[in-house]
């Protein structure tokens, strides 16, 4: 789609110029009169080619005025002050140094979800439930963080955050588990095997993280999807059926597309008003988030404690996020589309 | 209020109604007289609803009929004592399917009674190219009723696949009765008349509203379009071909089915539920893909008109169509695969929303073929790996059997596993 808009767009362009350049050529009368302009293509094959140093109302020479317009058409400037044009993809070799700042950041919070299963493994054998589901929270938002793993660590996913019934998947045993037992009334202390078994995976998240193969594709796609899952499985209840704890999924999602389109700032910048348009929806998003968490006294209400102003609030600005994050795969093409061939 | 009262009431109100009815028809007199244009359409309106589909014959209607706009797919339980009270409630439910299909006369039995019919189509119940198709779910052969060792050979509950959430409550049944009509006020008649006509020996296990997208061409034979804008049925077997409905669809004398089960077949439904918002934010090329189709126009990839082979043979790399596309793992068109092909019969379906503000919309799969496990069974196996996967979640459905049609006038859908 974004392909084929970029196409039409420098056919536009080009159009542009040709109606300049044939408005500038010198004809009887006054030489920018009303006549009815000809279509740019008997232009072409003329006797001999008009010579055209300058554009009408302008002091710029016809040369440069033809790129000035292409990029002002198709491109701009990114961050570090060179004119782009989303003609042109990105070299994949770019991503390098986005995917390796996420991979630290993922990093660091899968060493902090190791510590948050350690605590919620102390809290559990401590017997308060209230503890326990806070120790939860806790583990989960802090897997949640994490983002754009999904599809990249292998069954280690399942095995960490898994709900029955998942694609290939049988077991059942992860965070969700848990969530299970204490929202529903399993005895704290009865789910520590569970956890053990779950401190375990998350022992080798770490080490998934820091080696998992992530492509330039993989991640532009990611700081599209995370807030898509965040929607679909979070603000609908569905991946939280128990804690309700879709807003502060919902938020560490937020975080976690933030992180990746930090990263990815200096490649989306100039291309299109892409990254402009994105950063104001999160702003939104983070904006209504803490309002509605100061509402609740300053922690994650559960969705079914939203006011309907609020669940209004948060659904209209995840949608309107999800509407410009939409362009971020388009924006950071590494190569053009190509025709398919066609059947003979 | 005691009966006394409320019985008069009732006189009252009738007498009421009769006045106002008479008063109402005066004034569509004179709106016809009045105006040439609504009359014209009026008269159009009146041949559609005059269409009649058989609802005796062979095989059951609404199977290999052309599908009208409308449908609703009513999953029944039977709630039975006993196998006597459950024939009562089939021959209801087949007895009043047939009245409606065919069409009737409201008709009017006592004032003081709650009349026979609803009456909310009028003084006569058109037939509007209605079906009203009933399947049986393995359900109905467990101890119950003695059916164990009369269950189509190949019937089972439907299996959770890899990638579903079925929710108990929107899958499976004892029976399951799809109603199609081309009219929605017709097919909510129906419903209302048939639940009266079983009540008390059927209760609801689920049920759903679907409505198919308008002919809008290019051409009378256009497959409309599902939720995705995707046009849903190109390669559908032709089923005009009566040797390919017997290889394909039928149940045949040597496929070691019980003797009833002759000229039924397998309906496979699936709700599932379309990720819609997630699917419009997704570029065009990207969407073309996951199908293996142009958008508009439904060709495959790299052709120009819909019902153009795709060449896969031409394509083994997937240069052209991905070897993930869903056109591709579907129907590979190949030899060996020739006998896994389905007749797919779907219906959109539009649910409200979710708690995110997602609409709840999507596709009521509908699917009949002779052997599920050959044919349904084998090609939703391929589609595991398709990318299209993230944008559904299928939901609900079941697997039932649709036994032969109704033979002669005492005849009812059920009777040959029954009697």
């Amino acid at each position: 789609m974004r392909g084929t808009a970029a196409t039409l767009t420098l056919i536009a362009g080009v159009a542009l110029i040709a109606v300049i350049v044939a408005s500038a050529l010198p004809s009887g009368g006054g030489a920018f009169s009303t006549r009815s302009l000809a279509p740019a293509s008997t232009n072409t094959g003329a006797a001999a080619p008009p010579r055209i140093s300058r554009v009408f109302d302008s002091t710029i020479p016809a040369k440069r005025y033809g790129s000035l317009i292409a990029h002002l058409e198709n491109g701009g400037t990114n961050l570090q002050g060179q004119l782009v044009s989303d003609l042109s993809p990105i070299a994949p070799a770019a991503f390098a140094a986005p995917i390796a700042a996420y991979r630290a950041y993922a990093v660091r919070w899968s060493n902090a979800t190791e510590t948050a299963i350690a605590k919620l493994r102390r809290t559990l054998a401590r017997g308060s439930r209230a503890a326990a589901r806070s120790a939860w929270l806790a583990a989960w938002v802090s897997y949640v963080h994490l983002g754009a793993v999904y599809g990249l660590i292998g069954p280690l996913d399942h095995r960490i955050d898994g709900l029955p019934g998942e694609l290939g998947e049988t077991s059942f045993g992860g965070l969700h588990r848990i969530e299970l037992g204490l929202w529903c009334g399993a005895p704290p202390a009865s789910l520590q095997p569970l956890a053990a078994s779950l401190a375990r995976a998350v022992d080798t998240l770490p080490h998934a993280v820091a080696t998992a193969q992530i492509s330039p594709l993989d991640y532009a796609t990611r700081g599209h999807e995370i807030l898509e899952d965040a929607q679909r499985d979070f603000l609908s209840g569905l991946d939280v059926p128990w804690s309700g704890a879709g807003v502060a999924g919902t938020a560490a999602a937020v975080a976690a597309t933030d992180e990746v389109i930090d990263t990815l700032a200096p490649l989306m910048s100039g291309r299109d008003n892409t990254l402009i348009e994105v950063d104001n929806e999160l702003a939104l998003m983070r904006a209504t988030l803490a309002r509605i968490r100061g509402e609740h006294g300053g922690s994650w209400p559960a969705l079914s404690q939203l006011t309907i102003a609020q669940r209004e609030a948060l659904n209209a600005a995840t949608a309107g996020a999800l509407v410009q994050l939409q362009e971020v795969p388009g924006t950071l093409e590494t190569a053009q589309l190509a025709q398919p061939p066609s059947l003979p | 209020v005691s009966r006394l009262n409320r019985r008069s009431f009732l006189t009252r109100s009738a007498l009421t109604t009769l006045g106002a009815a008479a008063g109402l028809g005066a004034g569509l007199a004179t709106a016809d007289a009045g105006a040439a244009a609504p009359a014209s359409s009026f008269a159009l309106e009146e041949r559609g609803l005059a269409l009649a589909v058989p609802f005796a014959g062979r095989h059951q209607a609404g199977i290999l009929t052309p599908p009208p706009l409308n449908a609703t797919f009513l999953a029944l339980d039977s709630v039975a004592p006993d196998r006597g009270t459950l024939i009562e409630g089939l021959q209801a439910l087949s007895g009043e399917a047939r009245r409606l299909c065919e069409g009737d006369a409201v008709g009017v039995l006592e004032l003081d009674d709650p009349p026979p019919d609803s009456g909310i189509l009028g003084a006569v119940d058109r037939p509007d190219s209605q079906t009203v198709t009933i399947a049986f779910g393995a359900s109905l052969f467990d101890g119950r009723y003695g059916l164990e060792a009369r269950r189509p050979r190949r019937l089972r509950e439907m299996p959770s696949f890899p990638g579903d959430l079925l929710d108990p409550t929107r899958t499976g049944g004892d029976v399951l009765v799809q109603i199609c009509a081309t009219h929605r006020d017709t097919v909510v008649h129906t419903v209302r008349e048939l639940m009266r006509a079983v009540a008390g020996r059927f209760a609801i296990r689920w049920t759903l509203d679907g409505f198919k997208s308008a002919q809008r061409g290019p051409t009378p034979h256009s497959s409309t379009r599902n939720l995705f804008a995707f046009r849903d049925g190109t390669a559908n077997p032709d089923v005009d071909d009566e040797r390919l409905m017997s290889r394909l669809i039928w149940v045949g004398p040597r496929h070691g089915e019980p003797a009833w089960a002759l000229d039924g077949t397998y309906q496979v439904v699936r709700t599932i539920r379309m990720h819609v918002e997630f699917w419009d934010r997704v570029g065009m090329f990207e969407q073309q893909n996951m199908i293996g189709r142009e958008r508009v126009s439904g060709a495959p990839i790299g052709g120009s008109g819909e019902f153009e082979d795709p060449r896969y043979d031409l394509d083994p790399h997937g240069r052209r169509i991905p070897l993930d596309a869903h056109i591709r793992l579907a129907n590979p068109r190949t030899a060996p695969t020739a006998d896994q092909r389905i007749l797919r019969r779907g219906y959109n379906y539009h649910r409200g929303v979710d708690p995110a503000d997602d609409l709840d919309q999507g596709l009521i799969f509908v699917a009949f073929n002779q052997d599920i496990q050959r044919q349904f069974a084998t090609i939703q196996t391929r589609l595991m790996n398709e990318p299209m996967l993230d944008y559904i979640t299928p939901v609900g459905g079941g697997y039932f059997f649709a036994p032969p049609g109704v033979r002669g006038a005492a005849d009812w859908v059920g009777s040959g596993l029954l009697s």
